[in-house]
Parts: structure tokens; sequence; C-alpha cells
């Protein structure tokens, strides 16, 4: 779009409506879905602030006011639950993000197609199993009756306990992250990658750039806003580390160390019908997560970069 | 919940629900509304039926306790019980759980039963997955069905005790006492059935499935592989005997260890009840007694030892059929409910020689003689809308007496297979359903109206039948009535944290997993107390149940 075109006057709203007719239509799926499954829902945040009863109903429950929250507050189990999510979301920010990243420029230099997608193929596959699936699979691998082990035993050597070992859990968990998530991680930067313009490197090229220089200047540079999106997102997201995950190897190595807030609030709030508990600890993670997106996006752009949306 | 329930599972699975696990909560507060001597008064008259004779009869026990009748095969006589249809025509709808698919409206199987029932009975079986949220949604409207299913784990989520009188029927004027014997098919449901479905002394509910023989569970093993080592469930007769036996059977080189999840099934050895007991007048909770805490050391000790198999300490309970059908694991807890074909079809495939014991009950010390609490006699129980008039009512009641027709006579064999011939073939006396009969019948829908007593039947598996059956005779002399036994107690919601007790459940469950001490669940449960509502929930129970009430034996 020319400089010339944006200053002219801007259209009224009937003719803007009827120019983007289409656009507009198609929007209403994706408007109603969100209407519906996540707008409606925030309805249901009244009960963290009632005794919610559900024959009762939403409108009969008593009130409690902020007692749920003084409950949460006052409950040792939630901040050992907070203390778990943040270390555990820490961890993985050190240790997952970067290899996405890596993993991508390590497979854009991969010039032949059928290697390359061969090997995007296999890396991708693990996101779409569920976690029981992945779970098991290191069980049969790793656990105290799996082939890693079973193998020390029938050589006399001293068995590896890795699935049960609370010490080493964080670990556990971020590798099965890694295994698992690591492959479908690449696909927004593999496409930031795609849009990087060849001119620049072939110019770099021409002046005696290696293929490192090429990488530092040009590929880190360009990736960068994606880089940056991600980084808020995933910030935004330290609170929720994952449910499926910490709820089926809870019992391997106890709650102390893998109780999050999502598997506190099931446990706690719905599995014990205290709902109101388990509402007020999700809205208390939503609010954090809010605050962590909306902090993390402020100095993404007082670092002059466009983070969620550009200012 | 499990894809497919038979009968027996699902008698078993329900009873494995502690008393008060699923009394959630409630609007109103309420408790076990019935008095003692109330109560006697207006449950109905039991005259067993003796029209069809089984195999292994029933053998009796102490407090009311009773095994199930067993048949190897299934009865050739088919007696009629019911003279002419019991219906007069009347048009009716009924709502029923169904864990399984809904056959089509209509269907030739449901006409047949109707022609056979003499009425209109328009079966609306709904999915069992989510009944608990179908029901408040009719019972809110105010619109339920003519006859509706209302599982007792739900009584809370209903809230049956408000229901009961405003929408649905109170049946005492038509059961209590000797007025039951115009059904003779219902006067022989044991009276302790018609206990749960009796709310503040006046009788609402037709039980279904019901059972002398309801315990939480049994410990388990491959009776094939400690027989062939010439070992036999008789030589456990302590906690020391099996944890001996334990040393021996694991072989962690060649992937087998003794033991799979056993703590539900075997700290009643212990002399711990389900949740709660009296001493001395005065409540007490499990979680209070020393006992307790011994049994917790004895499976802590276990696990340390290396006698759990790997994955059952790391909570992979998904594949533990597997581990015990391939031999990975030799002794298994489990509700009873386990023991039948389908099991036995399951192990034979992975073993051919696959075959399923439990050990006796037996007293931890090896020398006090055992004890086992007794479950609810059911957990499936029916109730008609007071919508109904007192004609109608009787009508419906003569239809319930249909469907209580005892195991093998002809009504049983209609309403479970339908039409022989259109429905079902005698395959070598085990009957078979045909293409119609596996499209149309679904054998889970009309029993859960009513359904005669609870028997031990495994068409084409005689051992299991046989081996259930003797286990259950050896056994029955051990269940007593534990205190609170068949009360419907509503807990507030207020209290259903204090009463799951989370916290030191998981606390429980890593130190039988062999991660934490027992000193551990010791300062969880002084938490509970204190912090966790357990003294609060103690106090409620005390002035709201057992003050009130009674213990209910």
């Amino acid at each position: 779009m020319s400089a010339s075109h944006t200053r002219q006057e801007r259209p009224g709203l009937r003719i803007r409506l009827r120019r983007d007719r289409s656009l507009l239509i198609m929007v209403v799926p994706a408007a109603v879905l969100l209407l519906v499954f996540n707008y409606a829902p925030l309805f249901g945040l009244l009960t963290a602030f009632q005794y919610y009863d559900p024959p009762a109903g939403v409108w009969n429950s008593e009130w409690a006011g902020f007692e749920q929250f003084r409950r949460l507050f006052a409950d040792p189990l939630f901040w050992g639950a907070l203390r778990n999510t943040l270390y555990l979301s820490l961890v993985q920010l050190v240790l997952f993000f970067p290899i996405p990243i890596a993993l991508a420029l390590l497979l854009n230099s991969v010039l032949g197609v059928r290697v390359r997608n061969f090997v995007q193929s296999v890396v991708y596959l693990p996101h779409f199993f569920s976690w029981v699936l992945v779970i098991t699979i290191f069980q049969q691998m790793l656990g105290g009756a799996g082939a890693l082990n079973q193998f020390l035993r029938s050589h006399d050597l001293q068995t590896w306990d890795i699935t049960t070992n609370p010490g080493t859990f964080v670990l556990l968990v971020t590798s099965q992250v890694v295994w698992k998530e690591a492959g479908w991680g690449i696909v927004v930067f593999l496409a930031a990658l795609s849009a990087m313009n060849p001119g620049l490197y072939e110019a770099a090229a021409v002046d005696g750039a290696g293929p490192f220089r090429r990488m530092w200047h040009i590929t880190l540079p360009g990736l960068r806003g994606v880089i940056v999106l991600m980084l808020v997102l995933r910030l935004g997201g330290a609170l929720s580390v994952g449910f499926e995950q910490f709820l089926i190897q809870r019992d391997a190595v106890g709650h102390e160390t893998a109780e999050v807030l999502d598997t506190y609030a099931f446990y706690y709030g719905i599995a014990t019908g205290d709902y109101s508990l388990g509402a007020a600890a999700g809205l208390f993670k939503s609010v954090i997560s809010l605050l962590l997106i909306w902090g993390a996006n402020r100095i993404a752009h007082s670092f002059g970069e466009d983070g969620l949306y550009r200012r | 919940m499990r894809p497919e329930l038979n009968r027996r599972s699902f008698v078993a699975l329900a009873a494995a629900t502690p008393l008060l696990a699923a009394c959630g909560g409630g609007a109103r507060q309420k408790a076990g509304t019935n008095t003692g001597a109330g109560l006697r008064a207006v449950l109905p008259s039991y005259v067993p039926s003796g029209s069809v004779r089984p195999d292994i009869p029933s053998v009796a026990g102490g407090a009311g306790a009773a095994t199930d009748p067993a048949f190897l095969a299934y009865p050739s006589g088919r007696v009629a019980t019911v003279h002419g249809t019991p219906g007069r025509g009347g048009s009716y709808t009924a709502v029923t759980p169904l864990w399984g698919t809904v056959p089509p409206a209509g269907n030739s199987f449901y006409e047949a039963v109707n022609k056979a029932l003499g009425v209109t009975l328009t079966m609306k079986p709904a999915d069992g997955n989510n009944y608990n949220t179908i029901v408040p949604t009719m019972t809110a409207a105010r619109r339920l069905p003519d006859w509706i299913q209302l599982p007792t784990w739900w009584n809370a989520v209903f809230d049956v005790g408000g229901l009961a009188g405003t929408q649905l029927a109170d049946l005492t004027p038509h059961l209590a006492g000797d007025k039951i014997k115009k059904y003779p098919n219902l006067a022989a449901i044991p009276t302790g059935a018609w206990q749960t479905g009796a709310w503040g002394d006046r009788l609402y509910g037709i039980p279904s499935f019901s059972s002398g023989f309801v315990v939480a569970g049994a410990v388990f093993h491959r009776r094939d592989i400690l027989e062939a080592k010439g070992i036999t469930a008789g030589q456990v007769r302590s906690a020391d005997d099996l944890m001996n036996l334990g040393k021996e059977l694991t072989d962690a080189r060649r992937g087998v260890w003794a033991f799979d999840d056993v703590w539900t099934y075997l700290f009643p050895a212990w002399n711990v009840p389900l949740t709660w007991d009296v001493q001395d007048g005065r409540l007490i909770h499990k979680y209070e007694m020393p006992q307790f805490f011994e049994a917790l050391d004895w499976h802590h000790r276990m696990a340390r030892a290396g006698y759990l198999h790997p994955d059952a300490a790391a909570g992979q309970n998904a594949n533990a059929d597997a581990r015990f059908y391939s031999g990975k694991v030799l002794i298994s807890g489990g509700g009873t409910g386990a023991w039948n074909l389908t099991d036995h079809q399951s192990g034979t495939a992975a073993d051919k020689d696959y075959r399923r014991g439990a050990f006796d009950f037996f007293a931890a010390d090896g020398t006090r003689p055992p004890r086992v609490a007794m479950g609810p006699s059911t957990n499936v129980v029916s109730y008609l809308n007071s919508r109904l008039k007192p004609d109608q009512i009787e009508e419906l009641l003569a239809v319930a007496d249909y469907l209580a027709a005892p195991f093998g006579s002809a009504e049983y064999t209609m309403v479970n297979f339908g039409v022989e011939g259109v429905h079902f073939t005698m395959e070598d006396g085990v009957p078979t359903a045909t293409e119609d009969g596996r499209k149309f019948v679904q054998a889970m829908t009309f029993p859960f109206l009513a359904s005669p007593p609870a028997v031990i039947s495994n068409p084409g598996a005689e051992v299991v039948t046989r081996d259930y059956a003797a286990w259950q005779a050896a056994n029955v002399r051990a269940l007593y009535k534990p205190v609170f036994w068949n009360m419907n107690i509503s807990l507030p919601r207020s209290l259903s944290a204090a009463s799951a007790a989370q916290a030191v459940e998981d606390a429980v469950k890593d130190c039988y997993h062999g991660r934490t001490k027992v000193s551990e669940v010791q300062a969880a449960v002084s938490t509970w107390k204190t912090g966790g509502g357990g003294d609060r929930l103690k106090q409620w129970m005390t002035d709201n149940v057992l003050d009130r009430y009674g213990t209910g034996r």
C-alpha cells in the first residue's frame, strides 16, 4: 500500500461493511466459537465467590465473598503447587524454548528437500500422541520394569530409578516435552525462515560472509520478531505447564513434586466436589497469567519489538 | 467408568465406593434419614423364591450376609412365575442409565417385552457417563419420567432425599410389611436392599441387583501359577505369611513381581473400618486408629522390599490387568466383579492355564477371626413419579414384579435375552444372541427398573462359577455390618472436601508406594483434623447421624 493511498479519507462504516462483507462472514464462525466457549463460561467465575452447590445452581448458591480465596491462600498445598508450577515453567523455558529454534535453523540448512521433509515428518509425529501414550512409552523404556532396567538387571548391574525419582522429575518431564513438542514448535520458525529474502543471503555471500556470519547477521535478526512473540506467549502461559502430563505421573513421584496449579484445582476442586475452591484457584491463575503476558508485552514494546501487536 | 458393565462388576464397582465418598452435598442438610424403629415398621416382608433351584445354593453367614446362589448352566426349565400379563394397557416412560450402545426405539425386543408386560413402557436409556448431569435438569423442571433409575452413588447429586415425597412416589402404602406379598418376586428381594431406597422412614425405591455378599473387594492371585509352585491360598493366614509369599514369588530378573496395588482391599485385615467405627459410644475415624498405621507400615515395608511391581509403584494402572494376565504380577487387589466370564476369556487368551483365585479373608496378626465390612445391599434403585395415581403405581409394581422374576425363569429370559428363535438361540445350553439380539437386546435396560437378587452365572466357564461360589461360601462368615450400614447419609457440601481428605489420601498413596514414611501420613492426618475439616466432619457426623439415628446396626 503506497503512502498516498493511506492518506486518503477513510470510507464510511456502511461502505466498509459492504466492501468487507465476505471477510466478515468468514470471521463469524470463529467469533461465535470464541463467544460460546471462551466468553460465555466466564460467567462461571461467579462460583469462585460462592459456596457453589451444583443442584442449587449458580443463581441459588450461597455467596461467600472472598472466603474461597482466603482458604486458598491459607493452604500450604496451594503454595506448593504454585512453587512447582513456576519452577517447572522456568526450567522448561531455559531447556525447551531454544530447541525448536535450533531445530528449525538446522532443518533450514538441510538442502535436500526429501531429507528435510522426512525429518520434519518424523519430528512432528509425537505431537499427535496423547500424553498417556507418551508416558507409557517412557515407562516401558525407562521405568522400573522397563527395557533399560531389565537389561541392567539381567547383567547384574545397579538399576536406575528414572521415572519415580522426585529429585530428577523436572528433567524427566522436560525431556518428555522436548520429545513430544519440539518438532511441532518449529512450524512457526520455519514459516518465518521461508519468508526471509534470499537476496540478503546472496549479497552477504558475495561480500564473503560464511555460514555462521550469515546466520548471526541475517537469520537470527530476521527471526527476532517471531522469537519475541513466542516468548511473550510462553510467559503468558507460564502457569499452564500442562495438566495430563502431571495428572498421570503424580502418583509416580508423589504430589509434593508433581502438583501444579491445574492438578491442584482438579484434585482439591473438582474431584472432591469443592468446586468454588477450584474456581478460585483457576481465577487466580488467570489473573496472574494476564499480568505476565501484559508485562512481557510491555517489555517487548520497550525494546522496540512488536510483541503481541504493533503499537 | 468402564464402558462395559455387567451385573456383577456393577455391584462390586459401586460397593468399592466408600460409604461417604459419593455424598458430595445436597442443598439442604440431611442425614441418615431413617430411624431404626420407624424403618422396621415399613420394610417389606422377605419371602424367598423357590421356583428356580440353583446348582449351588446360597449359604447364610453372620449379620444377615448370604452368598449369591450359583448356576453352572442356564436353567432349562424356564419356570413361569407370573400368571397372565401384569399390566392393564397403561402407557409409561422410563429413563435408565446405559453404559453401551442405545438400541433403536420401538424395536422388536421392546415390542415383545411390552406385549408380555401388557403395558406400553417407552424405554429411554440415557448415556451413563453423563447421567449425573441429565437427571438434575429433569428434576429442576419437575419433569421426571414415570419411572427412573437413580443409582445411589449419585444420591447427593440428585438430592434424592429432597425428591422423595415431592417428585418421587411413596410406595409404603403398597409394599410395607406383608402388602408386598401381592408381588411375590419383589418379596423375594432381601430386606436390606429395600433399605437403600428408604427415606424418612418411608419406602420409595425399588432395588435392582441386590446381593447379600457385597464387599469392597478381594486380594486375588494367579491360582494356576501358585499351585504349580505348590502354594495354596489357604496357607496364607496372616500378614507375615503374605509378606513371606511376596519374597518367594518376586523374581525381578525375570520381570516378575509378587504384588500389584493391594492396599484398598487388604487394609481391613488390620481391623480397620472402611471409614467410621463406634467405640464406647464415640465415633472414631479410621485415620485415628493405630491399626490404620500398622496396615500402612506393612504396605510401606512391602514396597521398600521390592515386592511391588515398579509400574504399580509409579501409579501406572492402565495396564494392571495385562500385568496380571501375563504373569508379571501374581497378587493383585480388585473388586469381586473382576471374577467373571470376561476375565476368564481375557486371562486364558493370554495364558491357557489362567485361573483366578482369591485369598480367604484373614486377620493381619493371624490370631483374631477375620472381619470384613459389608457394603450396601445394592447401589441401583429405581423410583416412580409422584404424579402417578395409586392404580397406576399398582400397575407399575406388577410390571416390576415381572422384571424381578428369578434368574432362569421364563420372565427373566424374556427380559434379558428376548424371544427364543428371534433374539437368541440356545447353543450348548448357553443363550446366544442372534443378529437381531445383538442389535436390539440391551440386557441393561429393563433390569435397571427392577431385577431379581444377584446370582453367580458364567455360562461356558463353569470353573469360574465354582471357584467364586466356593470363595464366597468360605468367607461369608467373616462379613459384619459396619456402622451406618445401608443408611442414606448426605453430607453438606461444606464438608465434602473434609470427607474426601485428598491430602491424606495422597500421603497414604505415597506411603504404600514406598516413597514417604508412615510418620508423614501421621502429620498429614493431624493437619487434616485441624485445618482440613476432619474434626468438623466428625462433629457433624456425631451430631447429625450418630446421636439422632444411631449406628444403624
